[in-house]
């Protein structure tokens, strides 16, 4: 898409400004950043095993520039230090200089690359300009996958301390606090939450029920990004209208030793991503549940789906997405939507972390489409979707908003400008809150919610009211 | 030692020498990531997503999918000049009597016109590709000595074979465009193990990203104790 066409608004077409984002560190290592990295950097080398990909990687990596050209953040800087090719050899330069014989040989004899205080200041800039979209993977011919090394260059810097305190104070009371969890939501207010909720969704389809906590030998055990209890309730009432209308109210349960489904590891730490999934599998042990079952959330998705099985040994429960389980119940028959309730125009965001794999692209716009009469895509979408501008967890990193509305989400605030819908669907905690950002930020004409807000609305609640009674009262209600 | 006799060295001793030095480089970068992978990642490697990884590297030999806006040109120049740089040095007549006689393979001939036509467009791509690292700031903030010369003396070595090759245009004597031509070439054998040219091989290992996702089981508590010792506060 072109920067300069979208015609309208003032700040969409505004040019680039050339500025640093810094983000809050607890602690800044005191001095020698220089050797803490490469202490850091050999320690992961020694017990983990990046060496095959790192020496195939700086020996063949072609430069090409294509991976630019789908990089959300160049598309909207044009800064050089934004293509993902240039972040991705600042790492791989070290590890050819400190780690290969070869490097050594050639540093003995012509000195060439030598880390630096300045370096070590570039890559914690430039490694949280990455939004790790992972875009550009797909457009590297040589298949380069420079979220993986962005990431694996984070790790590093936070094992340094050099990680943005947000997310630090997260995992800190995540692993080691006492809520375990990141929005530090104790046992006593998750349980006064889904009271509130179940008052909610009686007011909302007549029907009382109770939330299962603790219920043991369940099919399901539930988790979502714990901060939904907090902001998005409506997509949490959206799941329970789901497991309600399909018949499976008796077969899930939240836990209360541990409901929150975030892994911010995913985003800097193999160390933390580890020890964040085998706590939530202890979780289903405990609870002799037999699958995990992830709510909306793009990142709290792939870290089950993709770590369970690596990291779960003996406890590699299942997991299942929401939005797996809703389609499931839709071709079952189990849910019914209601095709004439939701008569704005919709449109769908892929959350990276689902969509670039491939793994949820069909799925949620199946459901969609069997409800939703004027739904429209965006171009491009499913794989090729442009990132919120929230990924790899700068969304949580409140001083970079400027950074997330100007340059990381730029490229998706014209796409959201282009498409014009009444209403956008993200299915994704993230995305979603950094798409509310965008569209207050760009004054857009649109409403973003989660894809169980949406069905919330058309799905028929047995022995409650229809869609259209509950839409009818939610129209009194607003006026 | 004349020309003629720099010529005969360059086609014996020296290709054969400079030929084992690109096939012995190329063979410690695969036995290296066989060995690494088999290693590091042992039984997760039953895990990894292998048909999407084998159907993603198969639809980059054709990769009209994969053009870009923005790239079109580039992408569409770079693929032109792998087939000449494959099939020229592979299928020349010429060349096929030294893979004969060095590797006792007897590969098919393609026609002189059609080994014209091809080399000249390589030279073109290459053109191309030396004007896009030379004047595109994108490409310029990317590239490092190494990418210049690569090019450069691919160039070097097609544009010579070409002269060799034709007398009408040649403005050197046959005996110096063919001694360029080997030279460049073999010099490029030595190149290709250690340069980003190992891609020959590398390309295999580069695609496999999926499989480097699956991360070592309890790695991440050892780095921690190496770096903080027992007792680790985050």
């Amino acid at each position: 898409m072109d920067l300069k066409n979208v015609s309208g608004n003032k700040a969409l077409n505004a040019p680039p400004e050339k500025k640093t984002y810094p983000y809050y560190i607890e602690e800044q290592p005191s001095s020698n950043r220089v050797d803490q990295f490469l202490c850091a950097f050999a320690a992961v080398l020694e017990y983990s095993d990046y060496r095959s990909l790192l020496d195939s990687y700086c020996t063949s990596n072609a430069k090409c520039n294509r991976c630019a050209v789908t990089c959300p953040v160049f598309m909207a800087t044009g800064d050089p230090r934004d293509i993902p090719c240039y972040r991705t050899n600042i790492l791989l330069d070290i590890y050819k200089r400190y780690f290969t014989i070869g490097g050594a040989i050639k540093a003995r004899f012509t000195g060439g690359f030598e880390l630096t205080e300045d370096i070590i200041d570039e890559m914690l800039e430039i490694f949280y300009r990455c939004t790790a979209c992972r875009r550009c993977t797909r457009a590297c011919p040589m298949g380069v996958d420079h979220g993986l090394i962005t990431r694996l260059g984070r790790y590093v810097l936070s094992l340094i301390g050099i990680v943005p305190k947000a997310l630090h104070v997260s995992v800190r009371e995540q692993l080691q606090g006492e809520t375990h969890n990141t929005s530090k939501i104790p046992k006593e207010a998750l349980l006064d939450t889904l009271s509130f909720l179940a008052e909610e969704f009686k007011d909302m389809t007549g029907v009382e029920l109770t939330v299962p906590v603790d219920q043991y030998d369940r099919d399901f055990v539930f988790f979502c990004a714990v901060s939904d209890y907090l902001m998005e309730p409506e997509t949490l009432l959206g799941n329970a209208a789901v497991l309600y209308a399909s018949g499976d109210w008796d077969k899930w349960t939240i836990g209360t030793c541990n409901y929150d489904g975030i892994n911010y590891g995913l985003f800097y730490s193999d160390w933390h991503l580890e020890n964040i999934i085998k706590q939530l599998l202890r979780e289903v042990t405990r609870l002799r549940g037999r699958n995990v079952l992830i709510g909306e959330c793009g990142h709290a998705s792939r870290s089950a789906h993709d770590f369970v099985p690596v990291f779960g040994g003996n406890s590699a429960y299942p997991v299942v997405s929401f939005i797996e389980y809703t389609l499931g119940c839709l071709e079952q028959g189990r849910i019914h939507l209601d095709p004439d309730v939701i008569t704005e125009r919709v449109t769908y965001h892929d959350p990276c972390n689902v969509a670039r794999s491939g793994w949820i692209v069909e799925q949620p716009r199946k459901i969609l489409k069997s409800f939703v009469k004027n739904f429209v895509e965006m171009e491009p979408h499913g794989q090729e979707n442009y990132c919120c501008g929230g990924g790899g967890g700068l969304v949580s990193v409140d001083e970079i908003h400027e950074f997330r509305m100007e340059i990381g989400g730029k490229m998706k605030a014209q796409q959201l400008e282009k498409v014009a819908a009444d209403i956008i669907i993200a299915p994704c905690a993230n995305c979603k809150k950094q798409l509310k950002e965008l569209v207050e930020y760009y004054k857009l004409p649109s409403k973003v919610m989660g894809l169980h807000d949406l069905i919330l609305k058309a799905i028929e609640i047995p022995g409650g009211k229809s869609p259209a009674e509950r839409k009818e009262e939610a129209a009194l209600f607003e006026i | 030692m004349t020309i003629e006799g720099w010529i005969d060295f360059a086609k014996g001793p020296l290709f054969a020498l400079t030929f084992l030095i690109m096939i012995l480089g190329l063979l410690r970068h695969f036995i290296i990531q066989v060995y690494q992978l088999l290693t590091g990642k042992g039984r997760r490697l039953r895990r990894a997503p292998w048909k999407t990884i084998v159907l993603d590297a198969l639809s980059w030999v054709f990769p009209i999918k994969h053009l870009i806006k923005g790239t079109i040109f580039f992408s569409a120049v770079s693929f032109l000049f792998h087939i000449g740089v494959i099939i020229v040095p592979l299928f020349l007549a010429d060349h096929i009597v030294l893979w004969n006689n060095f590797l006792g393979a007897n590969l098919p001939a393609i026609g002189q016109s059609l080994a014209d036509y091809l080399t000249l467009f390589t030279i073109a791509c290459l053109l191309v590709l030396l004007v896009f690292r030379v004047f595109s700031a994108r490409h310029r903030a990317m590239s490092r000595k190494t990418d210049y010369i690569l090019l450069l003396v691919i160039l070097t070595t097609f544009t010579a074979g070409y002269l060799a090759s034709h007398p009408k245009v040649n403005f050197m004597s046959w005996e110096t465009a063919m001694l360029i031509h080997l030279l460049s070439a073999e010099f490029l054998f030595v190149l290709i193990p250690f340069t980003k040219l190992a891609h020959i091989v590398l390309f295999v290992f580069d695609r496999i990203s999926a499989v480097h996702w699956q991360l070592r089981p309890g790695s991440g508590d050892k780095v921690a104790k190496a770096i903080y010792g027992e007792e680790v506060h985050i």
